[in-house]
């Protein structure tokens, strides 16, 4: 019933003693098995390639404009079937489940130690039975709308969005994954078929599984799944995006003690095939900049500009390749200045080999743990899996890179011309000295 | 769990980690929780992590670390009822995952017991710019604390309910006391704690027995007086109070705070772990079913069930308008439950979620080590395994017996302004 397996591979890294099958099912499903010896627990993790950048396709010859956050909605929205929730299905099994959407894709994860075969069929038979109404949708923005409430009040996603914001025209990485109260009240039982129609297609979904699980286990639920059987898959439509920043800073106020500072750099996105190695290069850099390792962190931690948390971030997918370097501190201006001087620095005397060799070895480090939690396993395939990328390929390009890969990157990554610098301010007067008053 | 007691007041825990692809060793020194010096000991972790007479400079300590692939060393302090606890761990990848076979794990060791045992000190203190730099630090973590609305919401609220008890002492200690610290009261509350303290150390993956040789010599070297773990906690049931804090914030937040008034039993204790888990702790719960998606009065609703001071949080995210109303939602579960009945189909499926959750610690170091060193305070040393049996054992009325125990102390709301309910 289009989940006969077409082609089936193992791939192995004797790097981290660590071997996954893949396996493309004939409805164009991809299927990820990794049995991890001496774990209780199974974790599942569904992907779907639709996040909050996709706002715009084209299918059976109509295209369509969603309303920001309708990804992010229909998250919440899959749970439920006429039967009931499937929280509710995970709960009589003792499954733990959860979902999570980012700007390119949406997961829905499970994790168990008994009936992962029923597990299984309520994480396949969730995404196969879309179920909406005007009443469960209207329930839900009341529900959604707290949600975006409460991450107005993050200092750091505030910050983000605004950097963004900054740095985007067009590219909607600068809307709030979960849009806007106001945005996701034109939310429609019709716009939400509309997008699994498009998107929650066999072909644009990813299913991996880690842990104590066979292969045999996985395809057997997969015979038992009434999945989707290969509708046209919705051409995900771009806006240009000039490669111009929008403008080069913005101030927000809002109750914290101290302000917080972010600096985005927007570069030019990289093509699928090029895109991780340029990812890691960012990655590496930021730790040569700021890292705790550098001469840079070292004063400005010694002068009280920043603390331990002050770090950089990579934001990359197709249309759109940022690097943020954020955290609280007292001198926004002076920490901004001091970055901007360190890249000149870097690129005008080079990057010495030990210090890349270092900020090498914090990367390598961090990616073989990666293999050890079936939960970041699970999460890590079916991320992979949606940009077609093997999941040791972070692995062997740490492997391979050398300092001067990282100088060449630095000839053309963080410009200044091409940054943004946010800075949240504390509301004067306000946020550390409220009155408490008993009743 | 294989577990042996050395002598000196110290205890070394190997938990099986054979699965994972790195290791992890940890040093807890703990020790009765003080008012006096509870601002010392939450700077010891942070300037202890700087640096160690083997490797004093900061950065070069980082540098170290990074060599080793990245390998963690972190300082950090916690109050366990009435225990300070101040814990020192490294973890990093075993040795036949280094890209160039470099020998990491007698490395960690080094810098382990180099932080633990022999701090850098500068005639009898810790160095002063080193102790300054992180003063300012704290002080800025403390005066911050406003940034997380929710944590913030929560430590209000527990500052009302435990009041002056020791349970209740802060563990990033106080502004207030923050300038009296000075380079040397910090080096006798290091004393005191190497001195006093009860050491347990827990080895996920390592060579336990390269960690008990090293510990025992250092241990030998200290003169030793340690003290006792002091036993649960519980605050006397008292009549609930209410606070109102106005803050610039878009969503509300709202912490209930109860109290079992005495602590609880070893099979209380069991029971508790699944009631809470059936009141507000899974996604099945009645919290989050009932208040959160039935009648939409809040976007996040869970409690939290500390078996160290036998009292239950409740920590929710709401509109300020629906305040009042999600406090009175909220109450009615935790009766409903503790008045049953509790039906059978609902308390299997809260049985097969914790059942799950037991299963599954054995699948990540932290979990495991989280698992143990709980048992360690608890003086149960019990596997999760043990504990599986007690949970099929429990029945719907045990459950509501223990639930029946609480009763509300504390109700603190962060709200804008003016915005709550009858204001």
């Amino acid at each position: 019933m289009g989940n006969k397996v077409l082609r089936s591979e193992t791939l192995r890294s004797g790097r981290v003693d660590f071997s996954y099958e893949k396996l493309t099912l004939e409805n164009g499903l991809t299927v990820f098995v990794a049995p991890m010896e001496g774990y209780r627990a199974v974790q599942a993790c569904l992907a779907v390639g639709f996040g909050s950048v996709d706002r715009r396709f084209l299918r059976q010859g109509q295209e369509t404009a969603l309303p920001a956050g309708v990804a992010h909605f229909l998250e919440h929205k899959m749970f439920e079937s006429e039967d009931g929730d499937a929280f509710d299905l995970y709960a009589r099994i003792g499954a733990s489940a959860n979902a999570y959407t980012s700007f390119e894709k949406t997961c829905y994860v499970f994790g168990a130690t008994d009936q992962v075969d029923e597990s299984l069929d309520v994480l396949l038979g969730s995404v196969s039975h879309p179920w909406f109404t005007e009443a469960t949708v209207a329930k839900e923005q009341g529900i959604i709308g707290q949600e975006i409430r409460m991450y107005e009040d993050s200092p750091d996603w505030r910050i983000l969005f605004a950097v963004f914001d900054c740095l985007y025209h067009n590219c909607p990485i600068k809307e709030d994954i979960a849009g806007t109260v106001e945005s996701i009240a034109d939310i429609t039982p019709e716009t939400l078929y509309a997008c699994t129609d498009a998107f929650y297609t066999p072909d644009n979904m990813v299913l991996a599984v880690a842990g104590s699980v066979t292969r045999a286990q996985v395809l057997a639920a997969l015979d038992r799944a009434e999945l989707p059987q290969g509708g046209e898959t919705g051409q995900k439509l771009r806006r240009p995006e000039p490669e111009e920043i929008v403008h080069a800073g913005a101030e927000l106020e809002m109750a914290v003690s101290q302000p917080v500072l972010g600096i985005g750099f927007k570069e030019r996105p990289r093509g699928a095939d090029e895109r991780l190695r340029w990812e890691v290069l960012a990655d590496l850099l930021g730790e040569l900049l700021i890292g705790d390792t550098t001469p840079l962190y070292r004063r400005l931690y010694d002068e009280g500009l920043v603390n331990s948390g002050f770090s950089s971030d990579v934001f990359s997918g197709e249309g759109y390749f940022c690097i943020l370097f954020s955290g609280e501190t007292r001198e926004p201006e002076t920490v901004r200045a001091a970055l901007l001087q360190e890249i000149a620095r870097l690129r005008a005397q080079g990057i010495a080999d030990e210090d890349f060799q270092l900020c090498r070895n914090v990367l390598y480090g961090e990616a073989v743990s990666g293999f050890e939690s079936p939960e970041g396993v699970a999460a890590d395939l079916a991320a992979c899996g949606l940009r077609d990328e093997p999941l040791f390929a972070e692995l062997e390009i740490l492997a391979a890179l050398t300092a001067e890969d990282v100088r060449a990157a630095l000839e053309e990554l963080l410009r200044e011309e091409r940054s943004a610098a946010v800075v949240l301010r504390p509301l004067a007067g306000r946020g550390q000295t409220a009155r408490t008053a008993e009743e | 769990m294989q577990r042996k007691e050395l002598r000196g007041g110290a205890a070394l825990t190997v938990l099986p980690a054979d699965q994972f692809k790195t290791s992890r060793i940890t040093i807890n020194f703990i020790l009765p929780s003080r008012r006096e010096t509870a601002t010392a000991f939450a700077l010891l972790p942070i300037v202890l992590e700087r640096g160690y007479a083997g490797c004093p400079d900061m950065t070069r300590l980082s540098r170290r670390l990074a060599s080793l692939y990245g390998a963690g060393l972190s300082a950090d302090t916690s109050v366990q009822g009435g225990n300070r606890v101040v814990s020192i761990s490294i973890c990093g990848l075993r040795d036949r995952y280094a890209l160039h076979g470099e020998a990491l794990s007698a490395a960690y060791a080094d810098i382990l017991f180099g932080t633990a045992f022999d701090p850098y000190l500068v005639d009898g203190a810790f160095e002063p710019q080193a102790v300054e730099i992180e003063k300012q630090k704290l002080r800025e973590l403390l005066e911050g604390e406003i940034n997380n609305k929710r944590a913030y919401c929560v430590q209000q609220a527990r500052r009302r309910f435990f009041g002056d008890s020791p349970a209740g002492i802060e563990r990033n200690g106080y502004l207030d006391d923050l300038d009296g610290v000075t380079p040397q009261a910090l080096a006798e509350a290091y004393a005191e704690m190497v001195r006093t303290a009860r050491v347990e150390v827990l080895v996920l993956g390592a060579d336990a027995g390269e960690v008990e040789t090293r510990l025992l010599q250092k241990l030998d070297a200290q003169r030793r007086a340690p003290a006792l773990l002091l036993p649960a906690v519980a605050m006397p049931a008292a009549e609930a109070r209410s606070y109102t804090e106005p803050v610039d914030a878009v969503q509300g937040k709202l912490c209930l705070l109860f109290t079992a008034g005495r602590p609880l039993t070893g099979r209380e204790l069991t029971h508790m772990r699944l009631a809470a888990a059936l009141f507000g702790g899974l996604p099945s719960s009645r919290l989050f079913r009932n208040v959160r998606e039935r009648q939409s009065l809040c976007y996040y609703c869970s409690c939290a069930f500390s078996y160290l001071t036998s009292s239950l949080s409740v920590d929710s995210g709401v509109q300020p308008e629906n305040a009042a109303r999600a406090q009175q939602a909220i109450l009615h579960e935790l009766q409903a439950l503790a008045a049953g009945p509790i039906g059978e189909q609902e308390l299997q499926e809260t049985k097969l979620s914790y059942l799950g959750a037991l299963r599954a610690v054995g699948d990540s170091l932290s979990s495991i080590e989280m698992w143990a060193f709980r048992e360690i305070l608890r003086g149960t040393f019990e596997d999760p395994q043990q504990v599986e049996h007690a949970v099929q054992l429990a029945t719907a009325d045990d459950l509501c017996s223990v639930l029946s125990l609480f009763t509300l102390s504390v109700s603190y709301l962060l709200t804008k302004e003016g915005a709550a309910d009858g204001q």
